[in-house]
């Protein structure tokens, strides 16, 4: 027993690692991405400094992070005159953590066998694996969708709690977003769960690293091309990202929903955007491309298409599955900030009618589609 | 280990039931209920239900305390009746409180003291509440969202009678 707490408090170490890690990165890469289009430099103030020296370290201006998170910890933390004090310090806490929660159920790797990776390991492991993925059920995405619930709960308090007209319009705009788009995305799971016969999010990794027509990988990306474009856009719109940032668009309502928060209440928030940017990237590599599989990979090594196998060993294949998710989700999470810079803001009756009587019919469109063709195949 | 885990989550949802009765400001109430949800999810999940416990969560806290929590957030919370602390029904309902607690007591008192040995727990996997909903729940879940239909019709017409005098 104290080998399998071992293992996954090494497991959920990474997972927060992961997400806490890749969601700084993309503070940068929001930055850099909107200077490269706009045509300017960006962010390249921030530097480390040798001690007694004057060699300094800019690194493309990749500091500039961890003086955001230094000057969030450090400003005054402000609170204004609220109707509730206790749901106005609960809400960052309610928005950030149920999107940390949604991690525990995507596999960032296949099998891991401490014991084959580092023979010193075998006489405390033995012959011991484990799925690499915090929290192993069998009903994965009704997780993932339970706990993007609760995370509208601190967006509402946020704006309620704030005793601000601007908060409040924020948070109703935000509250009545985030529900209608949770329709969408949950018909364009359903047809994706309807494609792979199962709820969890590893058996859905396994059946994508078949391959169709004897050649293609079987990725998501090419059984369900109109699911994949339904999440994503359900997605962004969940997340209250451009071109849905209607809940706290700064011309309008000030900054929303959070307008009344300073410091690292702030900070939670903003951190919480960006790591639900790292948690849906991951969730689009584990249904959509692959998971932690390159074309053809599977936990024994490469199947290719000709029918020859080319085996390799373990501890490759672990670092090549983690190492691949990690790019791949790095790679899905810069798409959906190039997203941002590249399209404009809706108008709120544009957005609502958007999800309501575009995305949901298609959606709906695309599970009848899905249901006849697996009707048809059986 | 599963007991003192389902021990201290049975407490925590009592405690947010009571709170859920005795705290008069709304928004409150409602996290409160919410606590007590996610309280009686830990609860299932510790039992081997992972997908009643998921359900919980997503039916009762992702959608129903949101639409809850929703319509509180447009109530003037300046409302002098949020700051009373109890109304004149609380001894009337603690009184009824003790005599339910009571009832209960009698009942278990009834039961034999050597009860059976709890059978070790399984998990219940989302193919098996699948297939027990189908095969033999479908009727009863039909029965209940009729049933459901029938009382939101009873309310609107409640509610329009009201209003027409």
């Amino acid at each position: 027993m104290i080998q399998d707490l071992v293992v996954y408090l090494l497991f959920m170490g990474y997972a927060i690692g992961f997400m806490l890690g890749l969601a700084t990165l993309f503070t940068w890469v929001e930055r850099k991405q909107s200077a490269v289009m706009a045509d300017r430099i960006g962010a390249n103030r921030c530097y480390l400094r040798l001690p007694f020296t004057n060699v300094r370290f800019v690194a493309w201006g990749l500091f500039h992070g961890i003086a955001d998170g230094a000057k969030m910890l450090l400003k005054e933390n402000f609170t204004p005159k609220t109707y509730d004090r206790l749901c106005y310090n609960l809400a960052p806490w309610l928005a950030a953590v149920p999107v940390l929660l949604v991690f525990a159920v995507v596999p960032f790797g296949g099998t891991l066998a401490p014991g084959r990776l580092l023979p010193q390991l075998h006489p405390f492991f033995g012959e011991r694996s484990y799925a690499m993925q915090v929290a192993h059920m069998d009903a994965g995405i009704l997780v993932v969708l339970s706990f993007s619930g609760i995370g509208i709960l601190g967006t509402m308090l946020a704006g309620w709690s704030s005793n601000n007209k601007f908060s409040l319009l924020g948070a109703a705009r935000a509250a009545s977003q985030m529900i209608s788009y949770e329709v969408a995305m949950g018909l364009a799971l359903i047809s994706l769960v309807a494609t792979y016969g199962t709820l969890d999010l590893g058996a859905m990794v396994r059946w994508q690293s078949g391959t169709l027509f004897g050649v293609l990988p079987a990725w998501g990306i090419f059984t369900q091309p109109l699911a994949l474009l339904l999440f994503l856009t359900a997605a962004i719109a969940e997340n209250k990202r451009v071109p849905f940032d209607l809940p706290e668009c700064e011309s309008e309502l000030v900054s929303g929903y959070f307008t009344e928060y300073t410091a690292m209440k702030m900070g939670l928030f903003m951190l919480s955007e960006f790591i639900e940017i790292v948690v849906v990237s991951a969730l689009l590599v584990t249904m959509f491309l692959g998971g932690y599989n390159l074309p053809f990979l599977t936990d024994g090594g490469f199947v290719l298409p000709t029918g020859s196998v080319w085996h390799l060993s373990h501890p490759a294949v672990v670092l090549l599955q983690v190492a691949t998710f990690l790019v791949k989700v790095f790679l899905a999470g810069c798409f959906m900030i190039q997203i941002r810079w590249s399209l404009p803001r809706f108008r709120y009756d544009q957005l609502m009618a958007f999800g309501w009587k575009f995305l949901m019919p298609l959606a709906a469109v695309n599970l009848v589609a899905t249901a006849g063709v697996r009707w048809w195949l059986t | 280990m599963t007991g003192a885990f389902i021990a201290f989550f049975s407490l925590l949802a009592v405690a947010f039931a009571a709170l859920v009765m005795t705290v008069r400001q709304p928004m409150r109430g409602a996290l409160a209920l919410c606590g007590h949800m996610v309280s009686l999810a830990a609860i299932y999940a510790a039992l081997g239900a992972h997908v009643v416990a998921i359900f919980q969560v997503l039916v009762y806290v992702g959608a129903v305390m949101v639409f809850m929590v929703y319509t509180i957030m447009f109530l003037d919370d300046r409302d002098p009746s949020c700051r009373q602390l109890f109304s004149r029904l609380a001894l009337p309902a603690l009184a009824a409180a003790l005599v339910v607690a009571g009832a209960f007591r009698w009942l278990f008192g009834e039961l034999p003291a050597g009860a059976p040995a709890a059978a070790p727990v399984d998990i219940f996997t989302f193919s098996a509440f699948s297939l027990a909903f189908m095969k033999q729940y479908w009727f009863h879940f039909e029965l209940a969202t009729v049933l459901l239909l029938v009382g939101v019709v009873a309310a609107w017409a409640a509610v329009r009678e009201g209003r027409d005098g």
